[in-house]
Formats: C-alpha cells, sequence, structure tokens
C-alpha cells in the first residue's frame, strides 16, 4: 500500500465550517494530520474595542449561533464583576432556563448531524425534526430561533408570564419521550455502533494532557463541569447531575450529549419550580461601569467558556479575550484521527462538536 | 428500538414542512421583527442609538429638528433599543417579511424628524420631544405630556418643580 496525503478543506463537501486538514495516509488508514486554521477570521476582538459595554452584549452574542446565550452571558457576568452589580434572584433563574434550552437543541443538533454523517438520513431528519420543537419553544419565548437576545448587563431582557410557564412545561412533556427515544435508538441501533463505538477513542490521560473540555471531556472519563464547579446564575440552587463515560470514542460524546438534552429538561422543570418572584434586571436605567478587570466563566453547550474583559475610563472595553472551549477540543482532534480510517475522519471530526466560528471569530 | 416504527409515524404524519410562500407561516407573538418608532412618544435622548451594535439607529440634526434615522437592513434585530427605550416610541413588531427589490433598498428606513418649536414659556427654540417618564411619580397625563412638550428644558424642570415632583 502506498502513502498518500489528502487535503480535506478549507471548503469541503464533509465540513460545514473552513477548516483545512492535511492528512498523511497509508492506504486508507489516517497516518498524520495538520490541522491549519485562519480561513474565516472576522476580528471581533477588534470589534469589540470599537463598541460601548452594551452594543457588545450583542456582539458577542453573533460570535457562535449555536453557544449564543453562553458568549453575552459570560460577557455580561464579567462586566457585572467589574461594576459590582449583583443581579436579582429572577434574572439567575431566567439565565439558567435559558442557557438550558440552548443546550437541548445544540446537543440535538450535533448529535442529529453524527446521524447524517454515518448516512442514516432518516434518522438525521428526525432528530432534527424533534430539535425543531425547541426552535419553536426559542422563538415563542425569546422572540427568535437562534439569537434568543436573553441576557443584558445587569439582569435579563425577557420574563415568562404563568402562560408562557405553562407553554414551556407542556412543550418539554413531549419532547422528553421523543428524547428517550432517540437516545435509546443510538444506544441500540446497530448501524450507529458500528460507525461510533471505537472510532476516534481519546483516553483519559490524552484528554488531560490537551485540556479538553465540555462534553469531550466527559466522555473521557473526566468529571469536569462549570455549572458545578463554579456554579453561575441559578446553577448553585439546582440539581446537577454530571455525565461521565469512559471510552472516549465517538459514540461516549453523542451520548453524553444525548443524556444532557435530556438532563437539561429536568433543569428547566426545575427553574421554573424555583423560579422567584421580582425584578428581571438590577436597575431599570444603565449602569456606569468604571475601570477594572474582570474574568467570568460559564458552561456553554461545547464546555467551558472564558471570558476576561478590561475596562478602562472608557465605555468601551480596552481588552476582551477569550478562551473558547472549541480551541482546545481541535487540539485533541490530532489525537483522535491517529490511525482512523479515512471514511471515518468526518465523523471524528464532528464529534468534537467543532466550532469554527468562535475559534477563529 | 426499531426505527423503522418511528418511521412509520414521520410518515403518517406527513410534512411537518409549512407551505410558505403558497400558505401563511406561523409566527410567535413575541417574534423580533421590524422595528416600529412612535415620534410622538421619542425623547430624544439617543439611548437607542447607543445601544444598537451595527448602527442601523442615527440621529442627525436639521435645520428642522433633530432627525431620528434607522435603516432596516442594518437592524440584527436584538431589540436592544426597545430594552432600553425610556417610553413607547420604539417597538419591535412580528413583522418579519423584509424582502424587497434592491431598487428599494434606500426606501428601508425610518426617517422622522423632532421639530424645533419656541418654548411657550419663554420662547427659546427647543426641541418638541416628549419628556422623559424615569422617575417621574405619578406618571405624566397626556394632557401634561403636551404641555411639557411645548417647553425648553428649563421651563419643563420649573414646571415640574411646580408639580411638586423632582424627575
Ligand atoms: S433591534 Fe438592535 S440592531 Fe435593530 S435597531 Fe434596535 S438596537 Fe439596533
Ligand atoms: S425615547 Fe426611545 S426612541 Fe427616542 S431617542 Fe430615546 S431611546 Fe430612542
Amino acid at each position: 500500500m502506498s502513502n498518500f496525503t489528502i487535503p480535506v478543506g478549507p471548503l469541503h463537501v464533509a465540513l460545514e465550517e473552513p477548516m483545512y486538514f492535511r492528512i498523511d495516509v497509508h492506504g486508507e488508514t489516517v497516518n498524520n494530520v495538520t490541522i491549519t486554521a485562519g480561513h474565516v477570521h472576522r476580528g471581533v476582538e477588534y470589534l469589540i474595542t470599537k463598541r460601548n459595554v452594551f452594543q457588545n452584549v450583542v456582539l458577542t452574542e453573533r460570535i457562535c449561533s449555536l453557544c449564543s446565550n453562553s458568549h453575552p452571558q459570560a460577557y455580561s457576568m464579567a462586566i457585572e464583576q467589574i461594576a459590582g452589580i449583583r443581579i436579582p434572584a429572577r434574572a439567575e433563574y431566567l439565565r439558567a432556563i435559558a442557557d438550558e434550552i440552548k443546550r437541548v437543541a445544540s446537543h440535538l443538533f450535533n448529535v442529529g448531524v453524527l446521524a447524517h454523517l454515518v448516512g442514516f438520513e432518516s434518522l438525521f431528519m428526525h432528530v432534527m425534526e424533534v430539535r425543531e420543537r425547541m426552535q419553536d419553544v426559542k422563538e415563542s419565548i425569546f422572540g427568535n430561533r437562534m439569537d434568543i437576545g436573553a441576557n443584558t448587563i445587569g439582569g435579563v431582557r425577557y420574563d415568562i408570564d404563568p402562560e408562557r410557564i405553562g407553554y414551556l412545561r407542556e412543550q418539554l412533556a413531549a419532547l422528553v419521550p421523543e428524547v428517550d427515544e432517540i437516545i435509546e435508538i443510538y444506544r441500540t441501533d446497530s448501524s450507529i455502533l458500528r460507525r461510533t463505538r471505537g472510532i476516534g477513542v481519546l483516553s483519559y490521560d490524552d484528554a488531560i494532557d490537551c485540556g479538553v473540555v465540555g462534553p469531550v471531556a466527559r466522555a473521557a472519563g473526566i468529571e469536569y463541569d462549570v455549572r458545578v464547579k463554579a456554579p453561575y446564575a441559578a446553577y448553585d440552587r439546582l440539581d446537577v447531575p454530571v455525565h461521565v463515560l469512559k471510552d472516549g470514542d465517538v459514540w461516549s460524546r453523542a451520548m453524553i450529549r444525548l443524556m444532557e438534552a435530556r438532563t437539561a429538561i429536568d433543569l428547566i422543570h426545575q427553574c421554573l419550580d424555583g423560579l422567584p418572584d421580582g425584578p428581571t434586571v438590577a436597575m431599570d436605567e444603565r449602569p456606569a461601569i468604571p475601570p477594572g478587570e474582570a474574568i467570568a466563566k460559564c458552561e456553554a453547550p461545547r464546555g467551558e467558556l472564558i471570558y476576561y474583559v478590561r475596562m478602562t475610563d472608557s465605555p468601551k472595553p480596552e481588552r476582551v479575550k477569550w478562551r473558547v472551549p472549541s480551541f482546545l477540543n481541535w487540539d485533541a482532534l490530532g489525537i483522535m484521527l491517529r490511525q482512523a480510517k479515512v471514511s471515518d475522519i468526518a465523523i471524528i471530526v464532528n464529534s468534537i462538536d467543532p466550532c469554527i466560528s468562535c475559534t477563529e471569530r | 428500538m426499531n426505527f423503522l416504527k418511528i418511521f412509520v409515524r414521520n410518515l403518517v404524519k406527513g410534512p411537518s414542512t409549512i407551505p410558505f410562500p403558497f400558505a401563511p407561516a406561523w409566527t410567535p407573538e413575541r417574534m423580533r421583527g421590524r422595528i416600529q418608532f412612535k415620534l410622538q412618544s421619542c425623547t430624544g435622548c439617543r439611548a437607542c442609538e447607543q445601544v444598537c451594535a451595527p448602527g442601523a439607529i442615527r440621529f442627525d440634526k436639521t435645520p428642522e429638528g433633530l432627525r431620528f434615522m434607522r435603516w432596516h437592513n442594518t437592524c440584527v434585530f436584538c431589540g436592544m433599543c426597545e430594552f432600553y427605550c425610556p417610553t413607547d416610541a420604539i417597538s419591535q413588531s412580528d413583522d418579519w417579511h423584509m424582502a424587497h427589490a434592491v431598487g428599494e433598498k434606500y426606501g428601508m428606513a425610518i426617517r422622522e424628524v423632532i421639530p424645533y418649536i419656541a418654548c411657550t414659556g419663554c420662547g427659546m427654540k427647543t426641541l418638541a420631544s416628549a419628556p422623559n417618564p424615569v422617575g417621574v411619580a405619578p406618571p405624566f397625563t397626556p394632557e401634561e405630556i403636551e404641555q411639557q412638550r411645548n417647553l425648553c428644558p428649563a421651563c419643563r424642570k420649573k414646571a415640574l418643580a411646580e408639580r411638586g415632583v423632582q424627575s
């Protein structure tokens, strides 16, 4: 068998986003992978220093559409820390609800795409159809399918009345059997198992070395979840189970996401049960933000998201720095792809739930 | 679990897509769509301009007054302007039917002017904007809003003080 070098990307049928992989293969087995990023750099780090604190709530939301609640949330948390603002209890619960609604939709999306890459189109469409229920929920409660605009400095911009709580509970109740059914399929269906079990393995030690986060870490046995380790919003008052699996293969990552989507539904119920009355923002008018710096983090669907913000006397931040979850998970791809079959490359890449828009921002 | 069961169930249920544009598409009540502007309620505080990330809202001074300008095609429908507007001058409708011919693009905007008038108290040139309702208790009556609109900032303050409330 001979050696080849295959270029995959930056525009390629198997990848939805532009990333360039140079893959050295021996026969149909991968020997080495070189990943080159930087094809869609949008200059958000520059743009954010050209806008004021409030405009940036919206700019950060546009960094990634799937984690679009986590970015403004971490950003707002950092600004609130600088200004010494304590958000009202109701806002904390509403932030957690927004976070979990986004998590359900994001995880189902990734798991759906896995079915598509396996070639199981009817399952793909079914999962996307189930996810559509969450999209409708987002549109009904927040007014948009992706950029839900829940956060602002000092609280949240949306509220739910008893009628909408009823609607939300009704939709969640309908979603539970549908998600359970999907979990069962991914757990037992032979065509899914054949393409995902033992594929793209990342061992516990490698996961620690690469510093992976989110479902990728938890599927490799690392029990790490920001919602539990460093609770924000209302998570210190919620019972958040952390799902962990040992095998670190594509299947484990998909199962972690499915179980977390299921758990997210329970968390939303917990929030609705405990939802306190009161205001949704700390102050009616826009607060003044003093100079200072702060770090805030939250658990985005793809893992731990960290924001660093530095303010001076100007209303615009002097510096905002991200540590996005996908950045660390990309690194692990080099290990996952080693000795993989060429036909499994797309499945393995998808299994880290790659987000190029936040990695290259 | 056998996926065939789900497959058959979905088949029986029929398509879940909407035949748009041949039939109306479902639009939730809270849908954040096209911005509406009510000149009569605008205080000219420019909070909306300051929070608008893409710069879809601009104010400029014209000989006639303070011009509010809003470009629909620049808007990202974030709702920040509605949230921070102290009155109901800006609101988001559920209208998302924004497709238009390229030739109409310069018409995809709201342009309205808060005119200059002579203050009915002192005669000074001033903007006929609505008064800022923040912190005013009890709230302005419609008559008071009209009275305030015709006053300059200094006379407004005097009228408020006579009313016995600090704004
Ligand atoms: S909705 Fe957002 S983008 Fe549109 S005008 Fe208002 S602040 Fe600007
Ligand atoms: S009153 Fe509302 S619409 Fe008028 S300038 Fe202020 S924020 Fe803008």
